[in-house]
């Protein structure tokens, strides 16, 4: 498994644009086509949002630790944070209708990804979201 | 993100350009509502948005059912590449009234 991409960011939506244009990067060298990499920087984006939003609660010291991989057949998204440990329970998508408000960002992260899970960390610290890519054929 | 508000017939014209995230989509919200309140039908004109997340997505859904309970429209303008791609992944492109250009308005 190779290492594209290892990055840190503080909590703050200001890094949302950074975050966008690292893993657009990451997957140019990856060789994903143009409309893969638009919903593959979504995709992350939601969950950095979320991380923002919900493991962090708005606290900008937060940080979160964005690792690219490229592994055989797919690509992988390791992104950390250090806040409370939430349940896998946390990734369901709730069915719903789309014009009521809430739970969209989740529902296109599980739209776009192939594998959404996450990962107990090394220390037992924060969490860590996995978020898997199938890579371009060819 | 840059936004510009023009009129075009009875129209407001909310032209976006750059990138919408949650960064300033309340800025998006805050604006859209105000159009919407002050009782005018909406243009939404992504011809320059390069990108929008579920928070401006959220912000679109929330105006449009605000148009829809005060009997005004919200039609979406121009809408191409990422942008696009997110209103048809969410199928909301079903909901939304889309046009390709201001010309395809009619007063």
């Amino acid at each position: 498994m190779k290492l594209i991409r290892y990055e840190q960011y503080n909590a703050c939506t200001t890094q949302l644009c950074k975050i966008r244009t690292e893993v657009r990067f990451a997957c140019q060298a990856m060789g994903y086509p143009e409309t893969d990499i638009n919903l593959i920087a979504l995709a992350i984006d939601e969950a950095c949002t979320n991380i923002i939003r919900f493991a962090y609660c708005g606290d900008k010291s937060g940080r979160i630790v964005l690792e690219v991989y490229q592994a055989e057949s797919q690509a992988i998204f390791l992104l950390r944070d250090f806040a409370e440990c939430i349940e896998e329970s946390c990734l369901e998508v709730k069915s719903k209708c789309l014009t009521e408000p809430g739970g969209l960002g989740l529902q296109l992260i599980h739209q776009i990804m192939d594998s959404v899970q996450l990962i107990p960390p090394p220390d037992s610290v924060g969490n860590i979201l996995e978020l898997k890519k199938r890579l371009p054929q060819g | 993100m840059v936004y510009q508000q023009t009129k075009h017939l009875h129209y407001q014209i909310l032209k976006l350009t750059g990138e919408v995230d949650l960064h300033n989509s309340p800025q998006v919200r805050k604006q859209l509502l105000a159009i919407l309140k002050n009782g005018s039908s909406v243009l939404v004109d992504f011809s320059s948005l390069s990108y929008i997340d579920s928070s401006g997505i959220a912000t679109l859904v929330e105006a449009f059912n605000l148009a829809k309970n005060s009997k005004l429209l919200l039609t979406i303008v121009g809408a191409v590449g990422a942008p696009l791609q997110v209103l048809e992944l969410t199928n909301l492109n079903k909901v939304f009234h889309m046009v390709d250009s201001l010309d395809d308005i009619k007063g």
